[in-house]
């Protein structure tokens, strides 16, 4: 045993230790002269690879447009944009040394955000004390907010509260909270926004709603297990399940419920149901499941059609809200720039308060707190694909109740 | 407390799912009992035998449990030229450098995976994988029962091969006295390259099971690793059967976790009885090195 213990020891010590040469190791080395680079820590690897990956898209289709139209009038000189990407695998850490090394290794005059608060706020404070402007979607505004008074980070992304209301607005103006029993069972990660929504905002709002609250429970972020909160949900005979999750534990859960046989009538999964991954790994076992959204190619936004039809073309993939909200922050920092006319730090960051312009996402001005509020939208999986249910002036398909056995 | 219905049908599936963790472990168990390497791969090697199965689906329209064999032989099979040019040549310099030989392999496979197959979750999309089987007040899902018979028979297999054939005699005699095997002509080169493929196989049969019942990532390798760890220790060290009994016993006693303190707590559970094993019984519950 003790053999094992020291070579449990010693391989830490080597993880640590590979990771730092590997990691150290992806340095793209300094910006050129008469290049204006901007950079970005994003999610490629790890349980959030799911957002980062369609992020990454978002964030180079801005630059190539600009860098296309010549680049950005610096000084009065066009100068190119280069965009420089550090994976965080989903690590606030390294979020943190990866924004840390783009603006002292790489040069970055200006940055883009991760995704999720973790990630986002860990490389915003690294950005915030460096005096470098950052633009971010992908960060719920509560959990932005709270972390402090921003001075060089502004965020374009929804508000928590919104977000979930949103659900219990769409049930009660469908008619359908009356067909439920009104017992909700809630279900939520141990994250920042897990702990806002799950923790505080629904048992409040399903109070106001009228419903009973018959479950809370909370996990870490890594769990993958959930058979005894499905087990005591289903006893207590919940027919409204809200989950606030990442996409992993989004699949495990939904495919649990299953296979415990617990069908209620109405799941929601904010974050981890968002992704079109989520349909891909559970297939028919998707249909009927709502996530809250800011962002659909219907919507009647400049540029907004377009973009999901070029990333499908580009990418063979389905398209996801998350190239809008990242295409929309480069748009943002990259139009800052512009206006600046010039990578001195103070001055985009005063240009990025000025900004008040219609972009993919809609209207984007910042407040007082840095942040720009984009309007939301209860959306549902049905057959592969997300439809807009709720509100009514928007819907682009009939809501899918009860959920499908 | 939670009810009756509750309580029993969390802890049959935590007794199901231990088992297919048992054989999860078992590969680990092996290699270190054989080899005395502790391989850090096990958990991506897993994950891999994850991804077969979900392309031999894709591509062959057979279900993965029924080509399980097909599959745990091309895991196998690829593991042979990852012992014969990069443990192999490391045999003699002792177990640490073999084992940050296999560190490296699980990062370049968490890398492999991204690049092959996108950083994407994923889930075998078998239909009985969601369905659940109903016993008067016990609901269990269906996969565990099918992934802990498939377990079960795997780890019996194993141990008639370990137990009753001249393979299994020199693997023993290699573990007990690696040197004193070789004076007595079994060739131990030949029998660790196949330990570690018999290693492999078992993850990679592991990995299919666990992709069909849950959902499976790039990254997703360190958990099982971490879970192995925990059987092997308890099940005793290169302990077959023991590892069936560790898998079983982890199993529960985190659905127990999980039933009292809540689902997120189960793997304190698991490494609080990791640590109370080694500090009190460090050759596991059922003792190390049995058949």
């Amino acid at each position: 045993m003790k053999g094992i213990k020291s070579d449990m020891r010693s391989g830490a010590c080597l993880k640590l230790g590979a990771a730092a040469f590997v990691f150290g190791g992806l340095g793209l080395g300094a910006a050129f002269a008469d290049e204006i680079v901007i950079g970005a820590s994003l999610p490629l690897s790890g349980p959030l690879a799911g957002f980062g990956n369609f992020q990454k898209w978002g964030y180079e289709r801005a630059v190539n447009e600009v860098n296309k139209a010549g680049g950005i009038d610096i000084n009065g000189k066009k100068d190119l944009v280069k965009l420089i990407i550090r994976d965080d695998k989903t690590d606030p850490n390294a979020a943190a040394s990866n924004t840390e090394t783009l603006i002292s290794r790489d040069h970055a005059v200006a940055m883009l955000g991760s995704c999720t608060p973790a990630l986002v706020n860990a490389g915003a404070l690294v950005a915030e004390r460096a005096k470098k402007p950052m633009v971010t979607g992908c960060d719920p505004l509560e959990a932005f907010k709270s972390v402090r008074n921003w001075k060089y980070v502004w965020d374009i992304f929804f508000d928590e509260p919104e977000l979930a209301a949103a659900q219990f607005k769409a049930l009660k103006d469908l008619g359908i909270a009356d067909k439920t029993n009104k017992k909700v069972a809630i279900w939520h990660d141990n994250g920042p926004d897990g702990q806002v929504v799950g923790g505080k905002i629904w048992p409040e709002l399903a109070k106001a709603f009228g419903y009973e609250v018959v479950q809370n429970a909370e996990f870490p972020v890594d769990n993958s297990q959930f058979t005894s909160i499905i087990g005591e949900a289903k006893s207590k005979g919940a027919e409204v399940v809200l989950v606030d999750a990442i996409t992993p534990q989004a699949i495990a859960i939904r495919k649990q419920m299953s296979a415990s046989g617990y069908t209620p009538k109405v799941v929601n999964i904010e974050k981890g149901a968002e992704p079109v991954q989520f349909a891909e790994a559970l297939g028919k076992l998707s249909d009927g499941v709502l996530v809250g959204g800011y962002w659909d190619a219907s919507l009647p936004y400049p540029g907004a059609a377009d973009l999901a039809k070029d990333f499908e073309a580009e990418t063979k993939l389905t398209s996801s809200q998350h190239i809008a909200d990242s295409y929309a922050a480069a748009k943002v920092l990259l139009d800052g720039i512009a206006a600046a006319g010039s990578t001195d730090a103070e001055k985009i960051n005063a240009a990025l308060a000025k900004t008040d312009k219609a972009y993919v996402v809609g209207p984007v001005k910042f407040d007082e707190n840095h942040t720009a509020k984009l309007p939301i939208v209860s959306l549902q999986w049905q057959g592969g694909k997300t439809v807009i249910v709720w509100p009514k002036a928007a819907q682009n398909g009939q809501f899918l109740f009860p959920l499908p056995q | 407390m939670p009810d009756l219905g509750v309580a029993s049908s969390t802890i049959a599936s935590g007794v199901l799912l231990g088992g297919m963790l048992g054989l999860t472990a078992l590969g680990l168990s092996i290699v270190l009992g054989v080899m005395r390497l502790v391989n850090l791969a096990h958990g991506e090697l897993l994950v891999f035998g994850a991804y077969v199965g979900l392309f031999f689906l894709q591509y062959s329209g057979i279900d993965p449990l029924l080509g399980l064999p097909v599959i745990a032989l091309f895991v196998a099979a690829l593991s042979v030229p990852l012992y014969r040019f990069l443990l192999q040549p490391l045999a003699k310099r002792g177990s640490e450098a073999q084992m940050m030989t296999m560190f490296g392999v699980s990062i370049i496979l968490q890398n492999a995976f991204v690049l092959a197959f996108s950083a994407d979750t994923r889930s075998i999309p078998v239909g009985y994988a969601a369905l659940p089987l109903i016993l008067g007040p016990i609901t269990v899902p269906l996969m565990y029962l099918i992934g802990f018979a498939i377990s079960v028979a795997a780890i019996l297999g194993v141990h008639w091969l370990v137990s009753s054939t001249v393979f299994g005699r020199d693997l023993r005699a290699s573990a007990v006295d690696a040197e004193a095997a070789t004076t007595l002509g079994v060739n131990v080169n030949r029998v660790q390259m196949l330990t570690f493929a018999l290693g492999v196989a078992c993850a990679g049969i592991g990995g299919v099971l666990i992709g069909a019942a849950f959902q499976f990532g790039p990254s997703s390798g360190a958990s099982y690793l971490l879970n192995s760890l925990a059987i092997v220790v308890l099940g005793g060290l290169g302990n077959v059967l023991g590892t069936l009994v560790g898998g079983i016993t982890l199993g529960a006693l985190q659905s127990i976790g999980g039933l009292t303190l809540g689902d997120g707590y189960r793997d304190l559970v698991g490494m609080a009885l990791f640590l109370a094993v080694l500090a009190f019984r460090p050759d596991g519950v059922v003792g190390g090195r049995g058949r």
